[in-house]
C-alpha cells in the first residue's frame, strides 16, 4: 500500500461532544417530556392538598399524608425508556455517522451525567422552595416527600442525582445486552437475574439474616445506602461499555 | 493512483452461514466502484466490514492503511449511506442535516440545500412519517453533501422513483467531477449505473466473480444469433455463458472481444452479433457460475 | 452509448466524426472531459480515456490552462485511417449481404452508380 497522508482525527472531546449534541437534537427527550411529567405530578400534588384544605383538613395532617407521596419519582419510568432508547435507537443512528462505539458510549454517558445532575439540581432547589413555603402554602409535600428531606440541598441533590444515574446506566446496560446478543441475550439476562435474586433471597432467608440486613441498612442510613449504590451503578456503566464494544447495528 | 482500501482473505460467518468467503480486492483512490450482485450476495456485509460496522471472522481490511474498526481517524473520512438506516423516534430530516456537518469535515451546506429542494424532502416531518423514497433521499443527500473522501452507498436509492434515481446519478457525477472522491456503490440495478462506473466488482454468494475495469467488461461478450448449426460452428472452442433458442434458431452468448476479422467472419456466415449489456453480462455470468456443466 | 464496445472508444469515435465532417475544425477547441461526461452521463475517467486516446494518436493536443484542441493535419490522418478500414467495415458486409440475396457484382455496380447520382 502506498503511503497516504497522515490522517488526523477530530479531537477526542469534540467527537464525544458531537454524540451529546446528537442525543439532545430533539429537545423533547431529555428536557420537555420529563418536565411535562413532573409538571403533571406537581399539579396533582397541589390540587389534592388544596381540595383537602378547602374541606377543612389541617395543614399538619396534609403534610403527614403527603410525606409518602411518590409523585416526585413519576418521571423515573420514562427515564428508563430514555436510557433504553438512547442505546437501542441512537447506537445504530450514530454508527451511521461513522461514530466509534467508544465515542458513542462516552457521549451517551456524558448526556446521562449532565441530565441527571441538572435535573437533580432543579429538584433539590424545588425542595428548598417547598420547605421554605411550608409546602407551597398548603402543607403539600412532593419534592421533600419520602426520604428527600435530608436537611441540606447538597444531600437531596445527591439522592436525586444518584437515583437518576442508577436508572439511566442500568437501563442502558440492559439495552446493550440486547444490542449485542438480541433475543437470546435478553432471555439469558432475565433468567440469570431471576436466578440470582431467588438464590440471594433464599440464602438470606435460610441463614436468618434478614434482621442483619435490616440493621446494616439502618446503620448506613439513606445517604449511606445511596452512596453504596454508586458501586453497582459504576459496574453497570463499565459493563455497558464493554458489551457494546462488539455490538453491531444488526447482529 | 494509490490504493486506499484493501481486503485480504476477508471472511464473515454467521453461525454456519458464510456471508463473505475469502474475499480479496483493492480499491484505488478517487474512482467510482460498482459493488454489484444479487440480493443476498454479500454486498452489504462487505460494506459493513469495510466500514468497521461489523467484525470480520477472518482475513483483514485496511482503509488508509489501517483497520477501520473503532478508528475515528479513518471513519471521520468515510460516509456509509445505507437504505436500512434507522432513525430514532422524534428525529426529523432537519435534525439529520443539522447533525451531519458535525461528523463530516467536508460537508457543503449549499449543496445540501440544493439537493433537499431537488429531492423535495419535507424537513419538518418526523422521519418515521416520511415515504420510503423520502427517507432514501435523506440518506442520498447526506452521502453527496458530506463529500467524504470515501463514500459508500449501499443501495440507498431503492426507495427512489426513476426520476429521483436519475437525479442522484447526475448529481453524483457532477459533484464527483468537481470534487473527486472514492465512491463505492452497491446495487442490483446494473444497467442504470453501468455508465457511471469505472470499476466493477461482482459478488456472488460471498465470493468475487469479477474484479475488472468497467471499460474492459464492455464489449467483452457478444451474443451470436443464427441457425443452430452455424452458431455452433462459430462458438466452438469459446467460453459460453448463456444459450437460448427457438425452433432452428440459436442465441449463444460467448465471452471474449471479437476482432474485426472475426466479426466479418460471423457476418459472412450469416450470423448476427448482438451487444451484451453490462447487466446481461453479469446476470449471465452469475447464473453460469451456478449452473456449471449445463450443456449447450 | 452502445453496449457492444467500450465507451471510451465511442467517445473517441464521436470526436473523430466531428473532426472529419468539419463540425470541429482544426485548431478549434473540443469540449472538456467533464463536459463530455456530463453530456453523455458517464464517468469522467471514461470520457478522459477517450480524449487521451486521441491525444496519444496526435489528433488532439492540450493547451495548458485552456483545454483540448484539434491538431493541424488531424482530419487528413483520420480520413486516411477510415479509408483503411472502409473495406472491412462497409465493403465486406455489403458483398456478404449481396451474395445472400443473389445480387451480382454487375447489379451491385449499377446500384452504386444510381446511388451516387445527386
Amino acid at each position: 500500500m502506498t503511503a497516504v497522508p497522515a490522517l488526523a482525527a477530530p479531537p477526542a472531546f469534540s467527537r464525544v461532544w458531537n454524540v451529546v449534541r446528537l442525543h439532545m437534537i430533539s429537545k423533547n427527550t431529555f428536557i420537555v417530556i420529563p418536565w411535562l411529567i413532573i409538571a403533571g405530578a406537581t399539579v396533582v400534588s397541589l390540587v389534592i392538598p388544596a381540595l383537602l384544605a378547602y374541606n377543612g383538613v389541617s395543614r399538619a395532617d396534609i403534610s403527614e399524608g403527603a410525606v409518602n407521596s411518590w409523585a416526585v419519582l413519576s418521571p423515573m419510568w420514562y427515564l428508563c425508556a430514555v436510557a433504553v432508547l438512547a442505546i437501542a435507537q441512537f447506537f445504530p443512528f450514530s454508527l451511521g455517522f461513522g461514530v466509534t462505539r467508544r465515542d458513542f458510549y462516552l457521549g451517551t454517558s456524558l448526556v446521562f451525567l449532565i441530565s441527571a445532575i441538572a435535573t437533580g439540581a432543579v429538584l433539590a432547589t424545588l425542595g428548598e422552595i417547598e420547605t421554605a413555603t411550608d409546602g407551597w402554602g398548603l402543607g403539600a409535600r412532593m419534592y421533600t416527600a419520602l426520604f428527600f428531606d435530608q436537611g441540606s440541598w447538597i444531600a437531596n441533590f445527591f439522592l436525586f442525582t444518584v437515583i437518576q444515574l442508577g436508572i439511566l446506566f442500568v437501563g442502558a446496560a440492559i439495552a446493550t445486552v440486547y444490542m449485542r446478543w438480541r433475543m437470546w441475550g435478553m432471555l439469558v439476562f432475565w433468567l440469570g437475574s431471576v436466578v440470582v435474586i431467588v438464590v440471594g433471597i433464599s440464602a438470606i432467608t435460610f441463614s436468618n439474616s434478614w434482621t442483619l440486613v435490616g440493621e446494616t441498612l439502618a446503620s448506613l442510613g439513606v445517604m449511606g445506602v445511596f452512596a453504596w449504590t454508586l458501586v453497582p451503578i459504576a459496574l453497570a456503566a463499565f459493563a455497558g461499555f464493554f458489551i457494546l464494544r462488539r455490538a453491531t447495528p444488526k447482529n | 493512483m494509490s490504493t486506499i482500501i484493501e481486503a485480504r482473505g476477508l471472511t464473515k460467518r454467521f453461525g454456519s452461514f458464510t456471508a463473505v468467503d475469502d474475499v480479496s480486492f483493492t480499491v484505488e483512490e478517487n474512482r467510482i466502484y460498482g459493488l454489484l450482485g444479487r440480493n443476498g450476495a454479500g454486498k452489504t456485509t462487505i460494506m459493513q466490514l469495510l466500514t468497521g460496522q461489523d467484525f470480520a471472522t477472518d482475513g483483514s481490511v485496511s482503509v488508509y492503511g489501517q483497520s477501520p474498526v473503532e478508528n475515528s481517524r479513518v471513519l471521520s473520512n468515510v460516509s456509509f449511506i445505507k437504505e436500512s438506516q434507522k432513525y430514532p423516534d422524534g428525529i426529523r430530516a432537519k435534525h439529520v442535516f443539522a447533525a451531519a456537518p458535525n461528523f463530516y469535515g467536508n460537508w457543503n451546506p449549499e449543496l445540501a440545500e440544493e439537493l433537499i429542494a431537488e429531492f423535495r424532502i419535507p424537513l419538518n416531518r418526523d422521519i418515521k412519517k416520511l415515504s420510503r423514497g423520502q427517507v432514501s433521499a435523506v440518506g442520498v443527500v447526506v452521502g453527496l453533501a458530506s463529500r467524504a473522501p470515501i463514500t459508500f452507498f449501499d443501495e440507498p436509492y431503492l426507495g427512489l422513483d426513476a426520476v429521483a434515481r436519475q437525479l442522484f446519478y447526475d448529481r453524483l457525477l457532477e459533484d464527483y467531477a468537481l470534487f473527486p472522491r472514492t465512491v463505492i456503490l452497491s446495487t442490483h440495478l446494473i444497467d442504470e449505473v453501468s455508465d457511471l462506473l469505472e470499476h466493477v466488482i461482482l459478488v456472488d454468494e460471498g465470493r468475487i466473480l469479477i474484479d475488472t475495469p468497467a471499460e474492459e467488461l464492455r464489449g467483452s461478450a457478444s451474443t451470436v444469433v443464427g441457425k443452430r448449426v452455424d452458431v455452433a460452428a462459430f462458438v466452438a472452442g469459446r467460453e459460453i455463458i448463456h444459450t437460448d433458442g427457438i425452433g432452428g434458431l440459436a442465441s449463444v452468448t460467448i465471452t471474449g472481444q471479437l476482432s474485426p476479422a472475426e466479426r466479418a467472419a460471423a457476418t459472412a456466415a450469416g450470423l448476427e452479433l448482438a451487444p451484451v449489456s453490462l447487466q446481461q453480462l453479469i446476470v449471465r455470468l452469475s447464473s453460469h457460475e451456478s449452473m456449471e456443466g449445463t450443456e449447450l | 452509448m452502445d453496449d457492444s464496445r467500450p465507451i471510451f472508444l465511442q467517445i473517441a469515435e464521436q470526436i473523430e466524426n466531428d473532426i472529419i465532417d468539419a463540425t470541429t475544425p482544426e485548431e478549434s477547441q473540443v469540449p472538456s472531459t467533464n463536459e463530455f461526461a456530463a453530456f453523455y452521463r458517464i464517468n469522467p475517467a471514461t470520457a478522459g480515456k477517450g480524449v487521451n486516446l486521441l491525444v496519444d494518436e496526435g489528433i488532439l493536443y492540450k493547451k495548458r490552462g485552456i483545454g483540448m484542441f484539434v491538431a493541424t493535419g488531424a482530419r487528413d490522418t483520420l480520413v486516411a485511417k477510415r479509408r483503411d478500414h472502409f473495406t472491412a467495415e462497409y465493403v465486406q458486409p455489403l458483398l456478404a449481404e449481396a451474395a445472400k440475396l443473389g445480387i451480382t457484382t454487375q447489379q451491385l455496380a449499377e446500384m452504386i452508380m444510381k446511388g451516387t447520382v445527386r
